[in-house]
């Protein structure tokens, strides 16, 4: 059966675009989190929207479960095939319009996040979700996930810059979701397929709307003696109801660990925390706010605060932050995150609880977060051949993940659940809530073919369904 | 005001039960918060109503102010919810028509917007998560009370806008923000055109830029051509600057905030309403042409340029005579745009509105949560 797929594949996109031996197949073994691997049955990857819907039709035909992947940078898991076929969409890099006069562009599904931005840039425009993997990351892919980044603070994340989609359904079947030309009404598919994780089917072309460049912006480092301290700035800055575009905090262990790497970027090495802050819009008034926020930021102990003056040193600061996650990877070879978000008052109790659950458990938990949303990451790097550090990390991440969801917070504001977060899934939505979105994903993948086993437990599922798939078994 | 918990879950268990009830005896039901906006979209073919107010007490969940969230029960009114925010030195940009007498939860679940949206965006920008009861009679609790959240499937967005037809929504949380130090309102005579051009140059987003056609403006006391209403805010050296700024349209003129509520409830109870929208740089075009129609036959439409929508009210009464004459004046108003009917004559929808959720997603969606069709049915032009 697999020989005879992999010859109907190479027909449609050519010989070396089916990938088939283990060996050609382990670059494909893992996502962002090195911690899972699974090894897809064979990938193939279109280069053409043509050859898009006509591998799905073909899957469709063959009742074949698939993986649809963008740049494998996702954070969850979630672009894992666990024996079954994954669906490469990286090769589809068309910006096939960018329309100044209504700041929006149409672009393919492997456009990466910060060519769009580059290609923005000639218009004085940029796409504003910013994901911290910007340079690898394509826009499929952060419509999948919903993606957010640090500046989705101000600016709001995937879902709120997508005017309208071309999806295919993974029936094969091609609808148009939102609509580019004014409003729509009835139900919000488009909101709906935004975030679905690839469980809904992929993206043939993605209208996104830009934004205008910001007239000034100003960029402060504000150091901190605790953490405490830092969480406590973050929340008097939002209690006073000014949005910066982006406020970020960072612990003295990332820190520590940036300013080791080749993206130091001058961070203070013996802060305790710091908050890296962006306020940006029109000139006037910008430099009052940023005043207020640096009052703020001393008011609750910070030892200095300063301020970018000029391009490049505000570059240096945000390059720092945005490579954080890859700065680890001196640490040790493996590496967890985590992504829940808690209430912003909550911010210093959460993190002093994380910090006990690190003690506890004899692990070293880095912080480097969207503070100002209330998003963690908190992370731990670990060996994962040692079999005694690899449960005490999961038995440390799964406690700080239950602390949040006790704060009244959730276990994921832009990575997605995937596969890592789906045993956290029951004890944040009720059985007939997760049968609800077990239905709805039905609706628009009756075989549940689409990425399968990721996002909601199937077990969760049963009661909504009257006839459960039965042909991702018999696949496999 | 620190965080106030609703003393019970009220009567949702009630609720539950009658919607199973009408599942079990296939009444379909007719979904009601303050019973302030039953004239907008379809003819719905229900035998009773779900009075949510009598099931469903207006309660606040969860309002800390330091988070800038606020969970609520659905039935509270737009107007409670302001008085709350507004004593902690907040504000809710939702400003649909009808004024703030409406439920939050009826809000939600049309979706309405109004001019605020310029800035903050439609409902779905806002809410974060929502409790419904759906028509198979199980309560679902989507989202959260976090300002981020990709936990599952969408089920939150799903639900607004849905009409009620996926289910009765009973609890909503909402994004904040905080009330501005300063806040301006100018108005400004200018073309449609120029109204674009400086909005979309501006370095300054307002948190309302909507066009008025020249009776709307005279009847709202701002002015006696097409005319910008723009409301700033922010610190005080912003809304300076920003004011200065759309003064490069010609004289603008202040302006009592009031008038944004005077907007609000313009439309006359027997008006024909409906919404036509296109690309933000297309708009100027096609106001003019909407403009020249409607000051012919005595209606009135406002726009919001950023979002490329104009809201077209058009007088009539009930004579057939006159449905024809309306039916004419919308087939003239809607060509080369989207259209979106709010509020029409009962025997006009059919003829004139596509339904709108008609294609196999939505029905599979509507089946799936509402099997037996007891909600609203017809309020989308669903077929049965």
């Amino acid at each position: 059966m697999n020989d005879d797929l992999i010859e109907q594949l190479r027909a449609i996109v050519g010989e070396r675009r089916v990938l088939a031996r283990a060996g050609e197949l382990r670059t494909y073994e893992s996502d962002g989190l090195p911690g899972y691997q699974k090894r897809p049955s064979l990938a193939v990857f279109p280069g053409t929207r043509d050859e898009v819907v006509t591998v799905v039709r073909l899957l469709a035909e063959r009742s074949i479960p698939f993986v649809p992947r963008g740049a494998g940078t996702g954070l969850s898991g979630g672009a894992l095939a666990d024996e079954v076929v994954l669906l490469g969409l990286h090769r589809l890099k068309g910006i096939l319009s960018i329309d100044a006069d209504d700041a929006r562009a149409v672009v393919e599904p492997g456009v990466v996040n910060s060519s769009l931005g580059r290609a923005a840039a000639a218009f004085g425009l940029h796409y504003a979700p910013d994901p911290s993997s910007q340079t690898a990351c394509t826009i499929g892919g952060n419509v999948a996930e919903n993606a957010g980044g640090p500046h989705c603070l101000k600016y709001g994340v995937t879902l709120n810059h997508v005017l309208a989609i071309t999806a295919l359904l993974p029936s094969g079947e091609i609808v148009q979701l939102g609509n580019p030309d004014g409003e729509t009404d009835g139900y919000d598919l488009l909101g709906t397929f935004i975030g679905s994780e690839g469980c809904f089917g992929v993206a043939l072309d993605v209208t996104v709307r830009l934004t205008k460049n910001p007239q000034a912006v100003r960029t402060l480092l504000a150091d901190f003696m605790s953490v405490d301290a830092a969480a406590h700035a973050v929340s008097a800055v939002i209690a006073a109801g000014i949005v910066p575009a982006a406020m970020e905090m960072m612990d003295a262990a990332t820190v520590q660990v940036v300013e080791a790497s080749i993206y130091a970027a001058g961070y203070p090495t013996d802060a305790a925390a710091i908050l890296l802050i962006d306020l940006d819009g029109a000139a006037a008034g910008l430099d009052d706010d940023a005043a207020r926020v640096a009052a703020f930021c001393r008011a609750a102990g910070a030892r200095g605060v300063r301020s970018a003056t000029d391009p490049d040193e505000r570059a240096r600061l945000w390059q720092g932050r945005k490579k954080a996650f890859g700065a680890m990877g001196r640490l040790s070879p493996a590496l967890v995150v985590q992504d829940a978000v808690v209430p912003r008052t909550k911010l210093p109790e959460v993190l002093a609880e994380i910090h006990r659950i690190a003690a506890r458990h004899d692990v070293h938990i880095c912080n480097v977060f969207h503070a100002g949303d209330g998003n963690l990451h908190p992370n731990i790097a670990y060996d994962p051949t040692s079999a005694d550090e690899a449960a005490r990390v999961h038995a440390a991440m799964s406690e700080v993940m239950r602390a949040c969801i006790a704060a009244g917070g959730t276990i994921t504001g832009e990575h997605g659940v995937g596969l890592d977060k789906m045993p956290y899934m029951e004890a944040l939505f009720t059985p007939a809530t997760l049968a609800a979105m077990c239905a709805l994903r039905e609706v628009f993948d009756p075989q549940r073919r689409a990425n399968p086993g990721k996002v909601v437990p199937v077990h969760a599922c049963r009661e909504w369904h009257a006839a459960p798939s039965t042909r991702e078994a018999a696949w496999r | 005001m620190a965080m106030s918990e609703a003393p019970a879950r009220d009567h949702t268990a009630t609720l539950v039960d009658e919607v199973r009830r009408a599942r079990a005896d296939g009444t379909p039901m007719r979904i009601v918060g303050a019973g302030r906006w039953l004239d907008a979209g379809r003819p719905v073919r229900a035998e009773r109503t779900l009075e949510l107010r009598t099931l469903v007490s207006p309660e606040i969940v969860h309002y800390e102010p330091g988070d800038l969230t606020l969970t609520v029960r659905a039935t509270a009114t737009l107007e409670a919810i302001d008085r709350l925010l507004r004593a902690e030195g907040q504000w809710l940009p939702l400003d649909p028509a009808g004024g703030t007498g409406g439920t939050i939860g009826a809000t939600i679940a049309t979706a309405s917007a109004g001019p605020l949206s310029s800035a903050f965006g439609t409902p779905r920008e806002q809410v974060l998560g929502v409790e419904v009861v759906t028509g198979r009679g199980e309560v679902i609790r989507a989202g959260g009370r976090v300002v981020k959240n990709v936990a599952g499937f969408d089920l939150t967005r799903l639900m607004t806008g849905a009409w009620g037809t996926l289910g009765a929504i009973t609890e909503v949380s909402v994004r904040l923000r905080a009330l501005p130090a300063v806040e301006a309102t100018v108005a400004v005579s200018t073309s449609a055109a120029d109204a674009w051009h400086w909005i979309s140059a501006s370095e300054y987003t307002p948190y309302a830029a909507e066009l008025l056609t020249p009776s709307l403006a005279r009847a709202l006391a701002v002015g006696d051509q097409s005319t910008l209403l723009v409301r700033f805010g922010g610190n005080e050296s912003l809304v300076r600057s920003a004011l200065q700024s759309v003064s490069s349209l010609g004289d603008a003129r202040a302006v009592d905030g009031e008038v944004w509520s005077r907007l609000s409830v313009r439309d006359a109870a027997d008006a024909a309403v409906i919404r036509l929208s296109t690309r933000p740089s297309r708009l100027a075009l096609l106001w003019e042409r909407v403009t020249t129609v409607l000051e012919r036959v005595g209606g009135e439409a406002h726009a919001t340029p950023r979002r490329g929508v104009i809201r077209c009210i058009v007088p009539t009464d009930a004579s057939d005579e006159e449905f024809a004459r309306l039916r004419g004046i919308i087939q003239a108003l809607r060509v080369e745009a989207q259209f979106v009917a709010e509020r029409l004559p009962a025997s006009l929808w059919s003829s004139l509105v596509p339904p709108t959720a008609a294609d196999n997603l939505s029905r599979g969606i509507r089946s799936a949560f509402d099997p037996d069709r007891i909600l609203n049915p017809g309020i989308l032009g669903e077929l049965a």
